[in-house]
Order: C-alpha cells, then sequence, then structure tokens
C-alpha cells in the first residue's frame, strides 16, 4: 500500500515544520496548506464533476469576512470563526448551486466569476460593516503554530475526503455527471442532489480556509478576499497535479507554491504575469497533470483503486472456479 | 423627467460601446465554443495604445481609429495561432484557464509599460451637444456612432459577404461547413482577429471618456460578459439589444445606488434572466 506510506511520510514532514521550522518555513507552509486546501475544494466540482468553478474566491472571501467580523466584533476564538465561516459558506453553496448548478458550461463559468465580482463590489461599497476598501485589520495572534496545526488538519481532510470520493459510489456518480450528464441522469443518477452536494463540499472547506487564511493575515480586503489570481492559480494547480486525482491537488499546490515563492522573491514587478506564463504553459504542456507522469514512472498505479481491488478478488474467484462467471469492470 | 432621460440617453450610448465588446465575443465563441476571458484586456491595449498615440505621439484622434483596429487584428491572430487554437478542442476549462493567464499576462505588462496610473487625453472631444434638451458628451456620442455603426457593419458582412456566411457556418455546424469546403481553422483564426480588432476599437473610443489605465479591461469584461448572456449566447441581434438594455441598467442603478451597485445590478439582472430563460432573451440556445 503506497497511498498510506505517502501520506504518512508527507504527514511526518508537515509536522516537522513547526518543530524545527523557522518563522519563514511555517508563514510559507500556511500558504501552501491553504492552496492545498482550495485546491482539494476546486477538484471535487471541477475535476470530478467537471463544472468549470470561477466563483471559489467568492467563498474563500465570504468565508473570509465573516470569520473577522466574528473575531472582531464578537471576540470569536479564530478557530470558532472559521467554523462559523465554513457553515455560512454551506449555507450558502446549497441555494446558490441549486441556482447556478442548472446552467452549463460556460454559462456556469461567467456567471459564478461574475458573482465574485458582485460580492467584491458589494463589500468595497458595504464600508460601515467590511471597511470598504481600507480593509478590516486585527490584533496578530500570537501563536501561529495552532493555526498551522488547523490548516495541516483541514489538509489532510480534504486528501482523505478525495480519497473517499475516488473510491465511493457517489464518486463515480460525480464522474459519470462529467462524462455525460444527460446519460447520467437517463441512468437514474440524481445529477442535482449530487451536484448540488459537490458544490457544498467544495464551498465549505473554502469558506473555512478563507476564514484561517484572514487570520493568519490579521487583515482583509477586498482585493486580497476575492483576489481573482488566487483563483486562476487554484485552478492552475488542480490542472498541474491532474484533474480529478487524489493526489493531484497536492502535487501541483506544492511545486506552484514553490515556484510562486520563487517568482515573487525574485520578480516581484512582473510577478502576475510570469504567474500567467505558467499557468499558460501548464494549460499546453501538461493538461493531463503531474500524476499522469507519476503513473508512467510505475510511481502511482494506473486506474482506480476501487476498480482495481474489485478485479483483484474477481480475478482470484475467477481463479478458483474454473467458469469466469461474471467480468470484472474494466478499468 | 429631465433626469431621467438623461440618464437613459446615457445609459443608451454606454450600451453601445459593450455592444462591440459583446459582438466580438459573442462571434468568437460562437465559431470556437471559447469564452475569451482577454477580451477585456485587448480593449484595454486598443485604449492604451491611443493614449500614446495621441498624447506622447500627438497624432489625431482619427488615425487612432484607424491604425488601433488593425493592429490589434494582427496581435488577436498571433494569440490565436499560437495558443487559443491549440485548446479549441480540449474540455472547456483548458480554453477559460487559457484565456484568463493570458488576461493576467496582458494586464502585468500594461502595468509595467504604462505604470498604475489613470492616462487621460486631455482636451479630446470635450464639447457637448444638446440632444432633446439633454446635454450629452461629445466623446460619448461619437463613441456610440462609431460603435454601433461597427457592429452593425460587421452584421451587414455576416449576412451578406461570402466570408461572413462562413463564418456564421462554421459557428452553426462546424463538420457541415467543413465538408462544404470551408476551411474551419481559418474561419476561426479570422474570427479571432475580428474580435480583436472589435475589443481594439471599443478602446479607443472609451479612452476619451474614460482614462485608460491597464485594469479597465476587467472592468467592462464582466458587464461584457453579463451582456452576451442576457442578450443571448450566439445571438448577434441579442448582443445589441443586452448591451442597450444593460447599459440603461448600470446608469439607473448607478445613479440611484452608487457606482459599485450599478455594476452589480447588472449582474443581478443577468442572473434573474439565467433563471427565466437561460439561453437568454435572443439566443438559440448553446451547443454543447
Amino acid at each position: 500500500m503506497k497511498f498510506p506510506l505517502t501520506v504518512g511520510a508527507a504527514a511526518l514532514l508537515a509536522a516537522a515544520v513547526p518543530v524545527f521550522g523557522n518563522d519563514y518555513a511555517l508563514t510559507f507552509t500556511i500558504q501552501l496548506f491553504v492552496f492545498v486546501v482550495l485546491a482539494y475544494a476546486w477538484n471535487i466540482i471541477g475535476g470530478y464533476t467537471g463544472y468549470s468553478h470561477f466563483g471559489q474566491m467568492g467563498f474563500f472571501g465570504i468565508g473570509a469576512y465573516v470569520g473577522m467580523l466574528l473575531m472582531l466584533h464578537l471576540k470569536w476564538h479564530w478557530a470558532a470563526a472559521a467554523l462559523a465561516a465554513g457553515g455560512v459558506g454551506l449555507v450558502l453553496a446549497v441555494p446558490l448551486g441549486v441556482i447556478m448548478l442548472r446552467l452549463k458550461g460556460p454559462f456556469f463559468a461567467i456567471s459564478l466569476f461574475g458573482l465574485t465580482r458582485v460580492f467584491e463590489a458589494v463589500s468595497f461599497e458595504w464600508s460601515t460593516f467590511t471597511g470598504g476598501g481600507a480593509g478590516l485589520y486585527l490584533p496578530p495572534i500570537d501563536n501561529q503554530k495552532m493555526l498551522y496545526a488547523a490548516l495541516a488538519l483541514l489538509s489532510l481532510a480534504m486528501l482523505l475526503l478525495t480519497w473517499w470520493i475516488d473510491n465511493s459510489r457517489f464518486g463515480l456518480q460525480l464522474q459519470t455527471i462529467r462524462d455525460d450528464e444527460g446519460a447520467a441522469e437517463a441512468l437514474g443518477i440524481r445529477t442535482t442532489r449530487l451536484k448540488v452536494t459537490a458544490f457544498a463540499l467544495s464551498a465549505t472547506p473554502a469558506a473555512a480556509c478563507g476564514a484561517l487564511f484572514a487570520t493568519h493575515l490579521a487583515f482583509i480586503d477586498p482585493p486580497t478576499a476575492f483576489a481573482p489570481v488566487m483563483e486562476v492559480t487554484t485552478i492552475a494547480m488542480v490542472l498541474l497535479g491532474g484533474l480529478g486525482t487524489v493526489l493531484g491537488p497536492a502535487i501541483g499546490a506544492l511545486v506552484f507554491t514553490v515556484l510562486n515563492e520563487l517568482l515573487w522573491t525574485r520578480f516581484p514587478d512582473l510577478y502576475y504575469g510570469l504567474v500567467g506564463i505558467v499557468v499558460i504553459a501548464c494549460v499546453l504542456f501538461m493538461p493531463r497533470g503531474m500524476v499522469s507522469l507519476l503513473v508512467r514512472a510505475r510511481l502511482v498505479a494506473p486506474g482506480r483503486g476501487a476498480f482495481r481491488r474489485i478485479a483483484a478478488t474477481s480475478a482470484a474467484a475467477s481463479a478458483s472456479a474454473t467458469p469466469p462467471s461474471a467480468a470484472p469492470p474494466a478499468p | 423627467m429631465n433626469t431621467f432621460l438623461e440618464l437613459l440617453l446615457n445609459g443608451i450610448l454606454l450600451g453601445g460601446v459593450y455592444a462591440l465588446m459583446a459582438c466580438g465575443l459573442n462571434l468568437i465563441f460562437g465559431v470556437m465554443r471559447v469564452i475569451n476571458f482577454a477580451h477585456g484586456e485587448f480593449l484595454t491595449l486598443g485604449a492604451l495604445a491611443t493614449y500614446s498615440l495621441c498624447v506622447t505621439f500627438k497624432l489625431p484622434f482619427w488615425s487612432a481609429l484607424l491604425v488601433v483596429p488593425a493592429v490589434m487584428a494582427v496581435f488577436g491572430y498571433a494569440m490565436q495561432v499560437t495558443l487559443i487554437a491549440r485548446v479549441i478542442n480540449a474540455p472547456m476549462i483548458m480554453s477559460l484557464l487559457l484565456t484568463y493567464a493570458l488576461s493576467t499576462v496582458l494586464v502585468n505588462i500594461g502595468l509595467y509599460v504604462y505604470g498604475g496610473g489613470f492616462k487621460g487625453i486631455p482636451g479630446l472631444l470635450t464639447g457637448s451637444v444638446k440632444v432633446l434638451g439633454v446635454g450629452l458628451s461629445e466623446a460619448r456620442l461619437v463613441a456610440f456612432a462609431v460603435a454601433i455603426g461597427a457592429s452593425l457593419a460587421v452584421f451587414v458582412f455576416l449576412k451578406r459577404s461570402l466570408f461572413g456566411k462562413a463564418i456564421r457556418a462554421v459557428s452553426q455546424e462546424p463538420e457541415i461547413a467543413s465538408i462544404s469546403g470551408i476551411s474551419v481553422a481559418r474561419v476561426r483564426n479570422a474570427t479571432f482577429a475580428l474580435g480583436a480588432a472589435m475589443a481594439g476599437l471599443a478602446g479607443v473610443l472609451l479612452a476619451p471618456i474614460y482614462a485608460a489605465d491597464p485594469q479597465m479591461g476587467s472592468r467592462f469584461l464582466i458587464k461584457v460578459f453579463a451582456v452576451v448572456v442576457v442578450g443571448g449566447m450566439g445571438s448577434y441581434g441579442g448582443a445589441i439589444a443586452g448591451a442597450l438594455l444593460l447599459g440603461v441598467v448600470e446608469v439607473l442603478g448607478g445613479y440611484s445606488l452608487g457606482q459599485m451597485a450599478g455594476s452589480a445590478a447588472v449582474y443581478l439582472v443577468m442572473i434573474a434572466v439565467l433563471l427565466i430563460r437561460p439561453r437568454g432573451l435572443f439566443g438559440v440556445g448553446v451547443r454543447a
């Protein structure tokens, strides 16, 4: 079993950062985990369900503001504020999903993109509540290590959730919707219910992550909360790692965050343009993701884990009984 | 009443420029099923180039009207051949991400070359003209007239000319167009160049009204998205009607609720239209 080993090794490495690393390493890893969570969240709706979601930063930003306001005015602990932000994301995602997921392809993409811009406009305009363009400030929390632990746990939870989706009936149904929604409906899959569930599963962690990010920065303003460049970076991370794969978002987020850091420190003037060029390169040269390279190098097994197990058990069964009765589903 | 009329007319004038943008976006979507997120930056490039021509090189405004669209057509053609053409048949997310990234790159180049400030063109079309007892700015009237003129010219070109018919054929059924001897790739390249030229022209027209800045494109593009969706994806007349409608919604909303809320109102109208009639007011429905 390579998968638990890989995850375990990554978890140990992550646990070593706050113990041995300096402040820089801690900040870097916190930002990495923010992107890991966002990439996994996007992967559920964008990778597995195949809906081009360009509004994830809308949930992230709303989560950031909800968390910020709870901490600022009601003096909530940041962990409670993040949970509440996640809850708000969930409550918002369900009706929004019911409305928006009726739209297909490009309509879905530009409607959610536009909706995020509306959220941004509202947060600019409603300055008595959100501080407008000046933003909101919070006294920085003295112990970033607990925040680190929370984000690491959230990342792990997203990884496990994705692993479960990849190996479950739910995940297969989502992939059927991605491949052919009409056929999925004809097969009796309750497409609307599943799509809304996937949308909510993607929005909730994004909103919670927004609150944690606001805590980390101790500051939030509309361009930070709804940053379009974070949107495109998240999607590019999933693409670079591998759309609709378990390890893809983590790999993509890791590679891209390191690259981001290098570009940001060397070329601050041209940073956004260079990120754009990297994204273009990912689209043109790496559309199947790095996971496909790992599969070719035989570091990751091809196909889906669930199918492999079914195939293995039925192969064993057909070996013992001479006439092979039920053919195993093709991987 | 007079205020209302003034707002209404200003909304319609604003809508003219949206129409020019929306028609280009719609043409590109029609022949390639690609949403061009970089369309707003084509407008930005047009506006910044106008600033350079009129202020830095002190050339007359009409020269920008001629030169900029031609240059943008060449630029659009180059982008199409090097980038967009390679993802047309890929999943939708690829082209969305690619054009989005392209827009980020173009904004950054604009900021690097021109800096972040607003670039106004002093002393250009600053007069105003009385229409129905309402004073309207000369720059806005010129923008409206040229934009609507160009949109209608392209419309006639699509309806009457052979190449225009080829464009329509490719947007209706690429396979059959190809069987009929139309080079689909050439039509797509030319259409993207045409769309870029239209966006560039829109930029030229906006430069005297609003001061140009490298980030103006995305502000316009989100409204043009709404226009295209409200008017109906793939419907040329719908794009013009939607543009005029949303121009009025934006100006009226902005007057009564504030600038930002005006833009938000545009999107609320779009969402309402999507809920009631997802194909848009005049849309023919989208082929998946």
